[in-house]
């Protein structure tokens, strides 16, 4: 579904991305683990267009779509949700997900307002509050629903359980379980080890922009070594 | 015998925000030498109690005592004089200047040179600032940009800023934020040791619960604006009001 | 009583043309982040089509709507073409390059419209159904003006049902908060920008249009208006569109009432009351905190100057203190000129760098200098080192004055503000001819004897310029200048480490004031004369070119920008009638070509080698 082959990527002078490679499989969640700096943020935007890639091959949906521009790699079907939300602070949450509506994709159920608040039922509750007076937790809720609007076949999730209380990081587990029954697959980028050992299905480690650990999640667990050399856990 | 005068005492604190209180009479102390966690859902009025603390906002009813002396609603600069030292959940530091320079600025606004037009300020205070980056570790960089620095030094530069003032108590507000386990161990090992060498007393915001039960000597629960819960890591974690409203099963957490 | 309500009707009128344009701008602000100064322009032209349109078309009140809407429709068309042709390439630039790229737009559409529809006024001829009346407490009020005042809410209504009733006025707000992220949701930024462009410069048409039939069509339309528009925008607070109505109504009321009663300080009193607005709501009417947020860039590392360029700077010194014995007296004027304009640069540089005080009325400071030491010498009699020091200790004690509210607000309301109080010091010297000759100015201000001869004058200039500049320089390295840097890096931090920024900014701000005010003073002697241009926006736009074009995060930049641009810009004067056209021309294609500006792209380049 979405496959990175020898991904550069420079922030200013700085060489963050050294040659990233990974595959996304359809309805998969991939975790990309690693110490803040280590290029996972820069990663997410390089995917979804926000940092142009300056070497590499990103080929989504059949498509290679590196150096297009972000608008386009969305409808293409590749849904996107920062590190810090950025939810429409003036909009409310019925505005906020207008902005990210886009036609029903061909073989997924379109999202609608009524299948998103089944999802996050509090959303559902405050429809005219206006986003700038949502807690972390409801924001960041806003801002996986604004994005699945999108109806996107694949999600970036740059680290949803960031800020947030230990039970709200519990409903954001489930959130992102249920994705993955709805057959959206979910790159998630993570610090917060715990949760992403109950959601993901296989992991990337990142280190100084370069991969430095590939398996499946158990394979991580079981391997006491590559956790305590990488992720110091 | 009385108990030694703490260092920050918050006293019936009250905060309202267009008719909906955000605080509503919360009181507690810190020691010096003491680490203390207040922690809590998120909107449950922790950055709110922490802005009274630090001069960014009024409270409406309460006092907030540092050793004995009413600071409630002094501007932050004047708090920072009479000895807290901050850092910032997202940092803040002076991104044209080398670390060196950081620490510099700071130690000339502490020993009131900062209106000085004469000798430049790379010049000045600089084994002082050495001393200082050497406490936290940062030494080896002193020549570097501030704004080119990984984000757990740019804690640590932070750090060095608030001790710049000869600080009694540190106000950190989710110190830990975005850093990697290893590294938020690190600094926070740090915090303790510079709080049991310094005689500081530290309060914090924290959503690791790792780091609040691992490090903190005493632990506060905000929810809804008032207190729920206080004392030590294992009284608390077995609190079940706090279980219901923060930790849940601690399954994603490491609340465990 | 009759009278006030027929003043207050007036000024209502008056009001909706304001409002046109301001709303345009604040809405193309909203979502590019760009302060359009040629909205100013786009007005103007916006009078200057519906003259030749309203022409052609009948002499009813269909024709006249018709020929209204056409109007902003060219405009909206001539809007769009501008954000392609350039707006759209400068987006990532600093705010202030992109301000100072529009005013290249103004330059370049004064000598345009003058090529196109010559240099007289052209009034609309009115049609009789346009000359009705309506009897209010027996006086007459025109019809028209009724209809003006109408056209106000109306737009203000239609305007608030186009951004929360569609979904593109969503999509607009959304853009306004964070353009970035509605890209990532799928939205065609650029076409939105387009689109808004083209929006905000429909409305400037469509009000200038609409005020045709009450004054002309003219050159000056363009920098009354957008002086107007800031103040409005800056009242109203920046991004509120009901904002921008209120204070279009309170302007245009105070206007149409102080011209009555106080015909000569009619800006004073505009400007009293945006000061006073400011002081109660930093941030306008109904402005909110972080409308002028946006993703700020890191600053550069500021480092002390590499000995090379030491040794350079002392070279130059020497060949410049050596040049009276090489050049010939025209030249030796250039370059006396030039020399104040390092200082004049050098003092914006100032605040502007370093202090993150970003000015669009540094003149005001030069005026006042320059006022100060004419009328000393003149009226006082004062000898010519005493004249000289009352530059910039007036300049110095109205700078720290109006500072004190100013040093409170940031980025482009600092700038607008800045602006606007250059204006009320160019009108107080345009209007209070008693005191200041007004537009005759005041002559013969000569330096005393011994320094007649221009090479003697050229080294005292050089002197004190040069020295002038260097202290400021080295305040910069000192621990006021580090902190003032600290300040602007980080307000949080720095009250955090115990800096009181409102004192270090406002100090900077007299500092570069009273610096400014003794180039003025040097320019009276040098010129032997001094006019209401000493204060004017023109001169405020000299030294930003020579600040920009230098590069604001260089300490050595303003040098390199006030040479380059004292000559470009004597150059241009003796080459062209058509000179604005070639200027503006040239600032646009310096700001695409170097958004850091020349000595910072130099500086990047010296880098990476």
């Amino acid at each position: 579904m979405l496959s990175v082959a020898d991904l550069h990527a420079y922030y200013g002078r700085a060489h963050i991305l050294q040659g990233v490679s990974f595959a996304l499989g359809a309805g998969e969640v991939l975790v990309v683990l690693g110490r803040n700096g280590a290029g996972k943020s820069t990663t997410m935007k390089s995917l979804i267009g926000l940092v142009r890639p300056r070497g590499g091959e990103i080929v989504f949906g059949g498509q290679q779509v590196a150096g297009w521009e972000p608008h386009r790699i969305a409808r293409a079907g590749l849904g996107y949700v920062p590190e810090e939300r950025r939810i429409f602070a003036d909009l409310s949450v019925m505005e906020n997900l207008e902005v990210g509506r886009q036609p029903p994709r061909e073989g997924l159920e379109p999202w609608t307002e009524a299948r998103l608040f089944a999802l996050f039922p509090n959303l559902g509750r405050m429809r005219a509050r206006a986003g700038g007076r949502m807690s972390g937790g409801e924001q960041q809720m806003l801002a996986i629903a604004r994005t699945l609007m999108g109806n996107p076949r694949a999600i970036l999730l740059d680290e949803p359980s960031e800020g947030l209380s230990p039970l709200i990081v519990e409903q954001m587990a489930h959130a992102i379980l249920a994705l993955k029954q709805a057959g959206v697959a979910v790159l998630l980028a993570e610090q917060n080890f715990h949760f992403a050992a109950r959601v993901a299905d296989r992991a990337v480690v990142l280190e100084s922009g370069r991969i430095v650990w590939e398996g499946t999640m158990e394979a991580l667990l079981a391997d006491e070594a590559a956790r305590a050399a990488h992720l110091q856990v | 015998m009385t108990a030694p005068m703490p260092v920050l005492a918050a006293e019936r604190l009250e905060k309202r925000f267009g008719g909906v209180a955000a605080v509503r009479g919360v009181s507690f102390s810190v020691a010096a030498g003491e680490m203390l966690a207040l922690i809590g859902p998120n909107g449950a009025g922790k950055s709110t109690c922490f802005n009274m603390l630090n001069g960014q906002l009024r409270p409406d009813g309460g006092r907030v005592r540092l050793l004995g002396r009413d600071i409630s609603g002094l501007a932050p600069r004047r708090v920072w004089r009479l000895g807290v030292g901050r850092t910032f959940q997202i940092t803040a530091t002076f991104a044209s200047m080398t670390v060196r320079e950081n620490v510099q600025t700071a130690l000339l606004s502490h020993h009131g040179e900062a209106f000085a037009f004469g000798r430049a300020a790379r010049l000045r205070r600089t084994e002082e600032a050495r001393a200082l980056l050497e406490q936290v570790g940062m030494a080896a960089q002193a020549g570097r940009a501030a704004g080119v620095l990984a984000y757990g030094d740019l804690k640590r530069l932070e750090l060095a800023m608030a001790l710049a003032g000869r600080p009694r108590l540190l106000l950190m507000d989710e110190p830990t934020a975005g850093m990697a386990p290893a590294e938020r161990t690190a600094l926070m090992g740090l915090t303790r040791r510079l709080a049991g060498e310094l005689g500081l007393a530290v309060l914090f915001t924290e959503h690791d619960m790792d780091i609040v039960f691992g490090v903190a000597d005493r632990i506060l629960v905000l929810h809804h604006g008032e207190l729920i819960a206080e004392g030590d890591a294992a009284s608390v974690r077995a609190d079940a009001r706090v279980r219901e409203v923060y930790l849940g099963s601690g399954a994603t957490s490491g609340g465990h | 009583m009759t009278f006030v309500l027929l003043q207050l009707l007036t000024g209502l009128a008056g009001a909706s043309a304001l409002f046109l344009v301001s709303a345009g701008l604040t809405v193309i602000f909203g979502v590019t982040r760009v302060v359009n100064f040629s909205h100013g322009s786009l007005y103007m032209l916006g009078a200057y089509v519906a003259w030749t349109v309203l022409g052609h078309l009948p002499r009813d009140p269909g024709g006249f709507l018709l020929g209204v809407l056409a109007t902003a429709l060219i405009l909206a068309a001539v809007g769009a073409v501008l954000e392609v042709a350039l707006l759209r390439r400068i987006y990532r630039a600093p705010e202030l390059l992109q301000l100072l790229a529009t005013f290249g737009v103004v330059l370049m559409v004064q000598d345009a419209a003058q090529w196109i529809w010559g240099a007289e006024d052209l009034p609309l001829p009115r049609p009789p159904w346009m000359r009705g009346f309506v009897v209010l407490g027996g006086e007459r009020f025109p019809l028209y003006d009724l209809w003006l005042i109408a056209a106000g809410p109306v737009v203000l209504g239609a305007l608030w049902l186009l951004l929360h009733r569609t979904r593109w006025g969503t999509l607009v707000r959304a853009a306004t908060a964070d353009r970035e992220m509605v890209a990532a949701l799928g939205v065609d930024q650029r076409k939105l920008f387009t689109g808004v462009f083209a929006l905000g410069a429909g409305l400037a048409g469509l009000g200038g249009a609409l005020a045709l039939p009450d004054g002309t069509a003219n050159l000056t339309l363009d920098l009354s208006v957008i002086t107007d528009a800031f103040v409005i925008v800056v009242v109203g607070g920046l991004g509120s569109l009901p904002g921008a109505y209120l204070a279009s109504v309170l302007i245009g009321v105070l206007q149409a009432i102080g011209i009555v009663f106080v015909p000569k300080a009619t800006l004073v009193l505009v400007f009293v009351v945006m000061a006073a607005t400011l002081v109660a709501r930093p941030h306008g009417l109904l402005g909110r905190a972080g409308a002028t947020a946006r993703e700020a860039e890191a600053p550069p590392l500021v480092l002390p100057a590499p000995v090379v360029l030491r040794w350079a700077g002392l070279a130059a010194l020497l060949v410049l203190a050596a040049a009276p014995f090489a050049v010939g007296p025209f030249a030796l004027s250039v370059l006396t000129e030039a020399m104040i304009a390092l200082l004049f640069a050098a003092s914006l540089h100032f605040m502007m760098g370093p202090g993150g005080m970003p000015s669009f009325g540094h003149a005001a400071w030069f005026g006042l200098g320059a006022y100060a030491a004419a009328l000393a010498s003149t009226a006082l009699g004062a000898a010519f080192p005493l004249a000289l020091l009352l530059a910039p200790l007036a300049a110095g004690l109205v700078a720290a004055l109006f500072g004190w509210f100013v040093v409170r607000l940031s980025g482009v309301y600092l700038a607008m503000l800045t602006l606007a109080f250059a204006q009320i010091v160019w009108a107080v010297a345009f209007q209070w001819s008693g005191i200041t000759g007004g537009d005759n100015g005041i002559l013969s201000v000569w330096p005393p004897a011994a320094l007649t001869d221009p090479r003697r004058f050229y080294w005292l200039v050089l002197a004190v310029c040069a020295g002038g500049a260097m202290l400021l320089r080295h305040v910069l390295y000192a621990p006021f200048g580090v902190s003032l840097r600290a300040a602007r890096d980080s307000a949080l931090r720095a009250e955090a480490i115990g800096l009181p920024t409102a004192k270090l900014r406002l100090l900077a701000f007299a500092i570069a004031g009273a610096a400014a005010g003794l180039a003025g003073g040097l320019s009276v002697f040098s010129k032997g004369s001094v006019f209401p241009t000493a204060a004017s926006l023109g001169r405020s736009v000299d030294a930003l070119l020579m600040v920009l074009l230098g590069g604001v995060q260089t300490i050595s930049g303003p040098l390199v920008g006030a040479l380059v641009y004292t000559g470009l810009y004597d150059a241009l004067l003796r080459a062209t009638d058509w000179w604005r056209l070639v200027l503006g021309a040239a600032i646009v294609a310096l700001v695409l070509a170097f958004p850091e500006g020349i000595a910072g792209a130099a500086q990047r380049a010296w880098r990476r080698s």
